[in-house]
C-alpha cells in the first residue's frame, strides 16, 4: 500500500495526446476476457461493467536471472492546423506542430522478488511534458522521483501596451509619456501592439520514498519542488474613470508569475490488529521571486476642484504575494471497539506564516494631493509616505494559527443496524497585527491608489489625522482585520440495512460556527439527511439521498468594522452630516445569513443485458436566503444519462447526455448619490443605513439573476479489426448563460440618461461557450511489435461573454486600456499525427 | 495425499478461518476433496515449520500483503480452504489475467520468500462448499454484481490487508456509507490499469462512473486540467475516506486548494473576509462558465456581498458594456478586479481595498 491518496497532487500524469496516460498499454484487448466460465465481464457491485482486459504480457527474460521487461515507444510527428492558437483549445495543452513522443514505458519485474523498476514518459513539447521513474519491491518499499511540466494559457489574445512584461516593471513605449498621454495616443499604441500569449508554466519536480520501517511501521517521505513561470492578466488603478471623463485610469496590465513552492511530507504509520496510528507532516514553502509589480499610467489625472494640478501622479504600484512557512502535524489514531465499532480521534496543528519586509505605502515623488486654497491644503509631502519609514512595523509578521480536532465513534452492533457519532472543533486564528500608523507625520492610514484617488479628488487620499482639521473627520482602515472562525460539528446518524439489498440512513448534523469580526459572532446550520440504496429496483442499483438544512444564528451585525477603521481612534471628529452609512441595514452576506437548503441526488446504474450498462443520474438543489439584499435565492436541476456498450473484446461504444440549468438571484439598493436619486449622500440623510430611508431608498433597489444552462453530449465507438482498430468520438459542450435584470425605478442605475435606459434593456447579451470536437484514430499492426496510429482531431469553437464586448474593436476606452480581447468568438483547429509504435 | 497434507497444512495456519476446529461441512471429506482437485500449492505453514528462521507473521487483521490470511464467509461459515490449483482448474483463464496484475505479483513475490499461503482463499474466503456447488451464489465470497457476498463483507475482506494509512477512515466515509464496495473502483483480478488496480482505465474513469455531473463541469470554459489528463479527481480527494465530508486530503478546502495555489494561503497583511474563510465561497472547482472558475459573473459575484455608498451598489447594465453609451470599468474586461486586483488578499500597507 501507498500513502498516494492521502497527498494532495501527482495522483495522474497525462497530456492532450493521451488523457490517461497509458492508452497504449491497453491494447489490444484479451478475446477470452477473464473467464472461460462465463461470456463478457463481469460487473462491479453496483452493476457497472469491467472493461475487457488487454492481452497479458508475460514480458521478456532479462538476461539468466528472473528478471523480465516490458517496454513500448510510441513517437511520431503532430501538426497543427488552423487557429492554432485559440485559447480554449490550448488552455492546458501546448499544441506545437513537431515530434512529440506519445509514450515511452518500461517496466522491469522480478517475479521472485517482487522487485521492480518502472519508467514512463511522454513529450508533447517543452512547456507539456512528463517524466516519471519508479522502483522498488512490492509489500516492502518504492522510491519514485518525477519530473513534469504543465502549461496553462490563460489568453492567447493579449495585446499589453507596457515594455518589461513579465519582469517586475512596466515601462511605456516611448511613443507614450507616462501621466501625460491622450487616450487617441493610448489607443494608437494599443492598436499597433502585437498579439501575444499569457499564461504559466508549472514545472514540478520530486522525489519520495515509501516504504516498511520496522515490522508494522511504515514511514513515507517525499520532498516536491515546483516552479511556476510566466505572466497573468492583472489590473492597475489610478482612481475611477467613469465618473470622470478625461481623468482617472484603469489598466488592464500583466503581473510576472515567478513562484517556487517546495513541499514537504512525511508521515509514519503503525496498523495493528486494534490501534491504528498515522502522524503526518506537511511542510510547504512558497517563495515568490517578484514580490511586486510597477506599472506607469500614461493618464493625465486632473484634480475636480478645477484648480491648478500640483501632483504628478503616474506610477502605479502592486505588492505581490509574500512567501510564506507552512507547517502542519497531524495524528490520527484508531481504535477496534466490540459491536463491529471503530473510535477515530485525530487532533491536528498547523500554522502559515509570512514575515515579508513591506513596501512603502506609495512610490510617488514630489507633492500629492490638491492644493485649493490657504488653508485648505490637502497636498501631501510624497517623501513622507515613500519610504519603509513611513510605516509603524517594517515586517509583515502575519500569522494564522489552525487547531484540529476531530473524534467519531461508529458501531454495527447488528448486521441490520449501526450508529456512529461525531464531534469536530476547527479554529482559524489569525494573529497578525497592523496599524497604518506613519510614525513620520503623526498621520494613520494610507495612500490610496499610489495617490491618485487625492490627486483627483480632495481630501481623498486614505489620510487620518487628528490634529488636521481637514483630516479629522476621514473614515479610512487603520487596522487589519483579523478574520478567523471556530467552527464546532456535532453529527449522529444511524442506519438500517432492510433485506440484503437494502439500506436506509439517516444523519442529523449541528454546524456551530463563531466567526471573528463578522457581521455575526454565531451561525448554527442544522442538518438531515435521508439516503436510501437499493441494489434491485427492476434490477438496478439505485443510490438515492435528500437533505434539508436550515440555518440561522443571532443578531445579524450589518456593520461590525467600526474598530478596524479612523472613527475608532481618538480624534476622530464626526463629520457635520455624519458618517455615510457603510451599508444598508438589510444587507445579508450569503455566507452568514438565514438559509434554507434542500438538496437531492439520485444515481441509477442498471445492467442492461449481458453487455450494457445504462445509468443516470438526477440530482437539483434548492436554497433561499433569507436576505432583503443580497443572494436570495439559487438553484440547480440536472440530469445525465450515459449508456456503455461492449458487446464484444473487440468493440465498445459510449454515448452520454447530460443537462444542466441553474438560478442565481440577488437584491440590491443603489445610494442615494446623485441629483436624479434621491441625492441623500452628503446630506444628514446619509447616516440612515435602513433599507427605505432616504440614502437607500426603496426606489432605487434592483434584482438580478445569473441563469445558465449546460448541455453535453457524446458517441464514440472503437472496434477491433484484426490488423486495424478504429476508434472514434465526438463529444459537444455548449453553456449557455444570461443575465437578466429588474429595478424599481431607474434610481436604482448605474446610468439613467435616457440613452443609457434605454441600452439598459433588461439584460445582458447572452454568453456563450460552445465546442464540437471530433476525434478519429486508425492503428495498424505491421507485426506484433511493430504499429502505426493515425490520429485526427478536428474542433470548431464558439465563444462570447460580454464583458469583452466590443474589445474585438478597441480595447482603449477615454482613460481606460485593456490587454486581453477575450477568447475567440469563433475557432476551428485540427491536429494530425502520426505515430511509430514499438513494442520493445 | 500430497494434496490432502498441504491442505491440512493450510488450514492450521488459517486463524481468521470462521472456525478452524470445525469438521467438514458436508459428507465429503478434505482428502475427498482433495482426490477430486488438483494438488494444491498451498502449505505455507508447513514452510514455517520448516523454516524457523522465516520473519513472525502478526496476527492482526492488517497483515502484510504476503500473510494474508483466507477470510471468514458468513454465507459458507463451514467451508474449508482447498487451495489455488483446485480454484485455477476451473478459472483458468482468471489465472492467467490476474497473475499480470500487481495484486497477484505482489502475491506470488511474498509466495517466494515466506511461504505460498497468500492466493485466491487469501480474498475469496474459503473454497470447498463453493467446489461441490460452483454455481451456488454466496457460498464463495464475490466481489462483482451477482454475489451475495455484502459489501461490508467484501470491503472487509480487502481492509484485511489494506487498512490503516490512506484508508483509515474508510468506516464513517460517504462512499462506505452508499453501500459501495472496493471493487466498485478496483478490479484486482485484471490488469484493467496499468497501475492502481482500477475499475476501469484511469482513475477519472472510476470516478465518472458515478459523478457523471462532476465530470461534465469540467467541460466548462474554465476548469482545472482534469480533461487534458493532467489531474485526476484523486489529487483533491481520497475516495478511501477522510475526515471531510466531500473526502478532501486535507483537513479544510483551503488547505487543499493552497497544495498547489501556494501564493494564495498568505497570510496577508489585509485580507479579505470570505476569501480566508472558504475558497467556494466565490470559486466552483469542478468548472465554471465563468472566468477563473468564479460561481457568478463580476460584477453580480461582488455585489452579493457590497452595497457599500458610491459605487458598489450601482445596477450595471449593457449601457456599460463596451459597446454601450458609458463604457464602465465595473463591468468590462475583469470588472471590479481592474482595481481591486489583489482580491485574495494585499500586502501592501496601501492595500485594504485591494488596490495594491
Amino acid at each position: 500500500d501507498t500513502s498516494g491518496t492521502m497527498r494532495v497532487g501527482d495522483m495522474q500524469y497525462g497530456n492532450g495526446l493521451d488523457l490517461r496516460g497509458w492508452t497504449p498499454m491497453l491494447y489490444p484487448a484479451d478475446p477470452d476476457g477473464t473467464s472461460y466460465l462465463h461470456a463478457g465481464m463481469l460487473r462491479t457491485p453496483t452493476g457497472a461493467l469491467y472493461p475487457y482486459p488487454p492481452m497479458a504480457d508475460a514480458g521478456k527474460p532479462l538476461g539468466q536471472g528472473d528478471w523480465t521487461y516490458a517496454g513500448l515507444l510510441e513517437f511520431g510527428y503532430l501538426h497543427v492546423g488552423g487557429d492554432r492558437n485559440a485559447e480554449y483549445f490550448r488552455q492546458y495543452d501546448d499544441w506545437r506542430s513537431g515530434a512529440v513522443l506519445g509514450l515511452f514505458a518500461l517496466d522491469f519485474n522480478n517475479r521472485k522478488t517482487g522487485e521492480y523498476v518502472d519508467f514512463r514518459g511522454s513529450r508533447v513539447s517543452g512547456g507539456d511534458q512528463f517524466y516519471r521513474l519508479r522502483a522498488g519491491r512490492y509489500g516492502s518499499y518504492r522510491v519514485e522521483g518525477f519530473y513534469r511540466d504543465m502549461p496553462h494559457t490563460v489568453s492567447t489574445s493579449a495585446y499589453p501596451i507596457w515594455n518589461g512584461v513579465g519582469s517586475t516593471d512596466l515601462t511605456l513605449p516611448a511613443s507614450l509619456v507616462a501621466g501625460a498621454s491622450t487616450p487617441a495616443q493610448v489607443a494608437a499604441v494599443s492598436a499597433a501592439t502585437p498579439r501575444r500569449s499569457i499564461g504559466m508554466v508549472r514545472t514540478r519536480a520530486g522525489l519520495g520514498y515509501e516504504g516498511t520501517l520496522y515490522r508494522n511501521w511504515i514511514g513515507s517521505a517525499s520532498i516536491t519542488n515546483e516552479k511556476r513561470t510566466g505572466t497573468r492578466l492583472w489590473g492597475g488603478s489610478m482612481f475611477f474613470n467613469y465618473p470622470f471623463p478625461d481623468n482617472g485610469g484603469v489598466l488592464e496590465t500583466v503581473r510576472p508569475i515567478d513562484f517556487r513552492t517546495t513541499d514537504v511530507n512525511l508521515s509514519l504509520r503503525n496498523v495493528g490488529k486494534v490501534w491504528r496510528f498515522l502522524a503526518t507532516y506537511n511542510g510547504s514553502f512558497f517563495r515568490n521571486h517578484k514580490d511586486h509589480l510597477n506599472f506607469e499610467s500614461p493618464f493625465a489625472l486632473w484634480n475636480v476642484t478645477g484648480t491648478p494640478q500640483v501632483a504628478d501622479i503616474k506610477d502605479g504600484q502592486f505588492s505581490l504575494e509574500p512567501d510564506n512557512d507552512y507547517h502542519n502535524l497531524r495524528l490520527d489514531l484508531s481504535r477496534e471497539l466490540k459491536w463491529n465499532g471503530q473510535f477515530t480521534v485525530v487532533g491536528a496543528w498547523g500554522t502559515m506564516r509570512q514575515n515579508d519586509a513591506l513596501l512603502a505605502p506609495t512610490t510617488c515623488t514630489g507633492v500629492g494631493g490638491i492644493f485649493i486654497a490657504p488653508p485648505v491644503d490637502y497636498t501631501f509631502q510624497c517623501a513622507n509616505w515613500n519610504t519603509t519609514a513611513a510605516l509603524s512595523q517594517k515586517n509583515a509578521n502575519a500569522r494564522i494559527d489552525t487547531g484540529l480536532f476531530d473524534a467519531r465513534v461508529t458501531f454495527h452492533p447488528t448486521a441490520s443496524f449501526g450508529w456512529h457519532a461525531g464531534l469536530r472543533w476547527y479554529r482559524e486564528d489569525d494573529k497578525t497585527r497592523y496599524l497604518a500608523y506613519n510614525p513620520l507625520t503623526g498621520q494613520y492610514g494610507y495612500i490610496s491608489e499610489n495617490g491618485s484617488q487625492g490627486s483627483v479628488v480632495p481630501g481623498e487620499t486614505g489620510i487620518f489625522d487628528p490634529s488636521n482639521p481637514l483630516y479629522r473627520s476621514y473614515m479610512v482602515t487603520v487596522r487589519n482585520n483579523p478574520f478567523g472562525y471556530t467552527d464546532t460539528i456535532f453529527e449522529l446518524g444511524g442506519d438500517w440495512q432492510f433485506g440484503r439489498k437494502n439500506s436506509l440512513g439517516v444523519v442529523y448534523t449541528y454546524d456551530h460556527n463563531r466567526p471573528k469580526y463578522r457581521e455575526r459572532k454565531r451561525v448554527d446550520d442544522q442538518r438531515i439527511k435521508f439516503d436510501w440504496v437499493s441494489r434491485d429496483v427492476v434490477g438496478a442499483t439505485v443510490r438515492l439521498s435528500w437533505e434539508y438544512a436550515k440555518r440561522d444564528g443571532d443578531k445579524y451585525n450589518y456593520d461590525p468594522y467600526a474598530q478596524f477603521f479612523s472613527e475608532s481612534l481618538p480624534g476622530f471628529v464626526e463629520p457635520v452630516m455624519g458618517i455615510a452609512a457603510h451599508t444598508v441595514a438589510d444587507m445579508r452576506k450569503y455566507d452568514l445569513s438565514d438559509r434554507t437548503e434542500s438538496k437531492a441526488r439520485v444515481i441509477v446504474t442498471y445492467p442492461w443485458g449481458e453487455s450494457a450498462t445504462l445509468s443516470a443520474t438526477f440530482y437539483g438543489n434548492r436554497d433561499q436566503y433569507d436576505a432583503v439584499i443580497g443572494r436570495q435565492s439559487s438553484r440547480t436541476t440536472g440530469a445525465t444519462v450515459q449508456w456503455d456498450w461492449q458487446p464484444t473484446p473487440a468493440t465498445t461504444v459510449n454515448a452520454y447526455l447530460g443537462a444542466e440549468t441553474s438560478r442565481l438571484g440577488i437584491a440590491n439598493v443603489g445610494d442615494a448619490d446623485g441629483p436624479d436619486n434621491g441625492a441623500a449622500f452628503g446630506t444628514i440623510g446619509q447616516t440612515d443605513p435602513n433599507l427605505g430611508g432616504p440614502l437607500y431608498p426603496f426606489a432605487n433597489q434592483w434584482w438580478e439573476f445569473d441563469r445558465e444552462s449546460n448541455r453535453n453530449a457524446g458517441l464514440s465507438f472503437s472496434h477491433d479489426f484484426g490488423r486495424v482498430r478504429l476508434d472514434a468520438s465526438y463529444n459537444y459542450t455548449g453553456s449557455f448563460g444570461h443575465v437578466g435584470y429588474t429595478y424599481d425605478t431607474v434610481g436604482g442605475l448605474a446610468y439613467r440618461d435616457p440613452a443609457a435606459v434605454a441600452a439598459a434593456s433588461n439584460g445582458f447579451p447572452d454568453n456563450k461557450y460552445r465546442t464540437n470536437t471530433l476525434d478519429l484514430g486508425l492503428n495498424f499492426a505491421v507485426n506484433r511489435s511493430v504499429g502505426v496510429r493515425l490520429f485526427g482531431r478536428y474542433q470548431t469553437g464558439a465563444f462570447s461573454d460580454w464583458h469583452y464586448a466590443g474589445f474585438d474593436n478597441t480595447l482603449s476606452y477615454d482613460h481606460r486600456i485593456y490587454t486581453d480581447k477575450g477568447g475567440q468568438l469563433h475557432y476551428s483547429t485540427s491536429l494530425v499525427g502520426v505515430m511509430l509504435n514499438l513494442k520493445l | 495425499l500430497s494434496g490432502s497434507r498441504v491442505a491440512q497444512a493450510q488450514q492450521a495456519t488459517a486463524p481468521a478461518a470462521a472456525d478452524s476446529a470445525h469438521s467438514p461441512s458436508s459428507a465429503l471429506s478434505q482428502s475427498d476433496i482433495a482426490k477430486m482437485l488438483p494438488a494444491t500449492d498451498m502449505g505455507a505453514g508447513a514452510a514455517r515449520a520448516n523454516n524457523p528462521h522465516l520473519p513472525p507473521v502478526s496476527d492482526s487483521p492488517a497483515t502484510p500483503f504476503d500473510a494474508a490470511s483466507i477470510p471468514a464467509n458468513p454465507l459458507a461459515p463451514q467451508a474449508d480452504a482447498i487451495g489455488a490449483k483446485s480454484c485455477v482448474a476451473c478459472h483458468t483463464q482468471e489465472n492467467v489475467q490476474a497473475s499480470h496484475t500487481l495484486h497477484v505479483a505482489s502475491f506470488r513475490a511474498g509466495a517466494a520468500n515466506t511461504g505460498p499461503q497468500a492466493a485466491c482463499e487469501s480474498c475469496h474466503g474459503p473454497g470447498s462448499e463453493h467446489a461441490k456447488a460452483p454455481t451456488a451464489p454466496g457460498l464463495i465470497i464475490g466481489f462483482t454484481h451477482d454475489a451475495k457476498t455484502s459489501p461490508q463483507t467484501q470491503a472487509g475482506v480487502c481492509l484485511s490487508c489494506h487498512a490503516g494509512g490512506a484508508r483509515q477512515h474508510w468506516i464513517g466515509s460517504i462512499h462506505q456509507n452508499r453501500g459501495l464496495s472496493c471493487t466498485d473502483c478496483h478490479n484486482p483480478m485484471a490488469k484493467l490499469s496499468p497501475e492502481g488496480v482500477l475499475a476501469k482505465s484511469s482513475i477519472n474513469e472510476v470516478c465518472a462512473t458515478c459523478h457523471q455531473d462532476i465530470r461534465a463541469k469540467f467541460n466548462r470554459r474554465s476548469h482545472m486540467p482534469l480533461p487534458e489528463g493532467q489531474m485526476a479527481c484523486t489529487d483533491c480527494h481520497n475516495p478511501h475516506g477522510s475526515i471531510t465530508k466531500p473526502l478532501l486530503k486535507t483537513d479544510t478546502v483551503n488547505e487543499t486548494c493552497y497544495t498547489c495555489h501556494a501564493e494564495k494561503r498568505g497570510p496577508f497583511l489585509f485580507e479579505h473576509a470570505p476569501v480566508r474563510q472558504n475558497c467556494l465561497n466565490c470559486h466552483d472547482v469542478h468548472g465554471s462558465n465563468q472566468q477563473t472558475l468564479l460561481v457568478a459573473p463580476v460584477p453580480m459575484l461582488c455585489q452579493q456581498c457590497h452595497t457599500m455608498t458610491r459605487h458598489p451598489n450601482d445596477l450595471q447594465t449593457s449601457a456599460g458594456l463596451g459597446t454601450g453609451p458609458h463604457p464602465d470599468e465595473r463591468l468590462m474586461g475583469r470588472g471590479c478586479l481592474s482595481c481591486h486586483t489583489n482580491i485574495h488578499g494585499s500586502n501592501n500597507p496601501s492595500g485594504p481595498k485591494f488596490h495594491k
